[in-house]
């Protein structure tokens, strides 16, 4: 069974945002996600300053056999990106809400579409 | 050494993550309900469904490195010759002089067509004066008996395929002399191959390090398989078994060779015995003759990122080559390829990684 915090929205495609005190939202990839994709060896970070669509790919997560994309959940900003990764990709892996986080966005308006955690286990039921 | 597909390049595009499959009916191993059963992630590797990992590529691949690792290789072909002229046969279909293996002793080979292009790189076992067994790929198994069939009209040879009936485990890794040892009270020298009964064991494998593999009839593979495990043995799929050739710099039928390129181009000259005659050896002699052709070089990353097979490899601006084999070394960290490529080792090169130019330099495998 993958975890899946009550607290969180998720996108359809595995991906997680908290929304942070100061309004940015943090995202990274589910616990699901991480364990489909195995272990982690490399992550394409954005940079601090892009802007995404929401659905556009941001991010690229690279296990030993594939190279998967990472979709932003919200139309944003980059305002942070979880550096660590760069040196440790396997945080993804280890904490996927925690540590393994990807980027912060400051969103260009309210989110749509996500999911509460209930929907989520649904989705990938 | 050798086999396993890059099996593998499954791109997880969109919301992806899931693992293709092909549509037509799969062979399975006599040990695939074992690897159900165990939770392995499956994939389809010239049709075979089998094992990609078991808990992780990385982790299987440090098992190898560091304790021993343990992969049902039953996919494998075994192509049995048996007669007066076995040997001689065999000599002539392959770019070894078999015929002079004394019993006991293994080779790793090449079959070559009139071109002398690669049809499939094997082990040779001799296992008697009159019997020598041929271990191809999967993918080439088929055509590799036909290809033998269609010559052995001349010899005074019979060519038996038992690779339906057959299993085989390989063993690898610093423990494994130990665990087999331990747990089948055998022992077994490098490029030797010894008959217990039905079982034969050979100091052979496909990781570059210590090791063995074991044929065993069907029937025998699982209770072995499973008394292996439970000797410390750990299970491994076909990930960490790419991972771990490419490492060494080996050959993957079908990726790295695809039925166009000839042994010299392949950096493989000492798998040729230039002193016997066999098929190909007149195209060989001619190109070597002849010289100007791109060989099979390892190309090695600077700058971080993942190299994937088909990759563009560029050498002062210019497109030089393409990547046949890729992926980030477990043990180094760094990612690591093989290409076709003009130019010598320590000369400068950029791989595009999904539009990326990463810098890296042409190295002789096995990379470290």
């Amino acid at each position: 069974m993958s975890s899946i915090p009550e607290e969180l929205l998720y996108a359809e495609t595995h991906e997680w945002v908290r929304e942070r005190e100061d309004g940015t939202l943090l995202v990274g990839i589910t616990d699901h996600a991480q364990a489909a994709l195995s272990d982690v060896v490399y992550v394409e970070l954005p940079s601090v300053g892009d802007s995404f669509e929401a659905g556009q790919g941001f991010a690229v997560a690279e296990s030993v056999k594939a190279a998967s994309d990472i979709y932003a959940p919200v139309a944003g900003t980059v305002v942070e990106v979880n550096s660590q990764l760069e040196e440790a990709p396997e945080l993804v892996n280890e904490s996927p809400y925690e540590l393994g986080w990807i980027a912060a966005f400051q969103p260009a308006g309210t989110p749509e579409g996500l999911l509460d955690a209930a929907g989520y286990c649904k989705a990938i039921a | 050494m050798r086999h396993v597909h890059s099996v593998i390049s499954i791109e997880s595009r969109p919301n992806g993550f899931a693992v293709q499959r092909g549509a037509v009916a799969m062979h399975h191993t006599p040990l695939y309900e074992r690897h159900v059963a165990r939770g392995a992630r499956l994939v389809e590797f010239a049709g075979w469904e089998m094992p990609l990992q078991f808990k992780g590529i990385i982790a299987e691949h440090r098992a190898v490195r560091s304790a021993a690792g343990l992969f049902d290789v039953s996919h494998m072909g075994q192509l049995f010759v048996r007669g007066p002229q076995a040997a001689e046969f065999l000599a002539r279909m392959a770019t070894w002089d078999l015929a002079r293996l004394a019993a006991g002793e293994c080779r790793y080979c090449h079959i070559l067509d009139e071109q002398g292009r690669i049809l499939d790189d094997v082990i040779a076992f001799r296992l008697a004066a009159d019997e020598l067994l041929l271990v191809p790929n999967a993918a080439t198994t088929v055509r590799i008996e036909a290809w033998l069939a269609a010559h052995i009209d001349d010899f005074d040879a019979t060519l038996e395929n038992r690779s339906a009936e057959l299993a085989c485990l390989a063993l690898q890794g610093p423990d494994a002399p130990r665990l087999l040892q331990e747990g089948l009270g055998l022992a077994v020298e490098p490029f030797r191959v010894e008959h217990h009964g039905e079982l034969l064991v050979s100091g052979t494998g496909y990781t570059g390090g210590a090791g063995c593999e074991i044929i065993v009839p069907a029937a025998d593979a699982p209770p072995l398989w499973e008394a292996l495990l439970a000797r410390g043995a750990v299970p491994c799929g076909l990930g960490a078994r790419d991972t771990l050739r490419l490492e060494r710099g080996m050959l993957l039928s079908g990726s790295d060779f695809d039925g166009s390129q000839t042994p010299l181009e392949a950096s493989c000259e000492w798998v040729v015995d230039w002193e016997h005659d066999f098929i190909g050896r007149d195209a060989l002699l001619a190109q070597r003759e002849a010289g100007g052709y791109a060989v099979l070089q390892g190309v090695q990353l600077e700058q971080r990122g993942v190299p994937r097979p088909g990759c563009a490899v560029f050498h002062a601006g210019e497109r030089v080559g393409t990547l046949t084999s890729g992926t980030l070394s477990p043990s180094l960290g760094t990612g690591i390829g093989l290409a076709y490529l003009s130019l010598t080792p320590g000369a400068e090169v950029a791989v595009e990684v999904r539009g990326k130019h990463l810098s890296g330099r042409v190295v002789r495998p096995p990379f470290q």
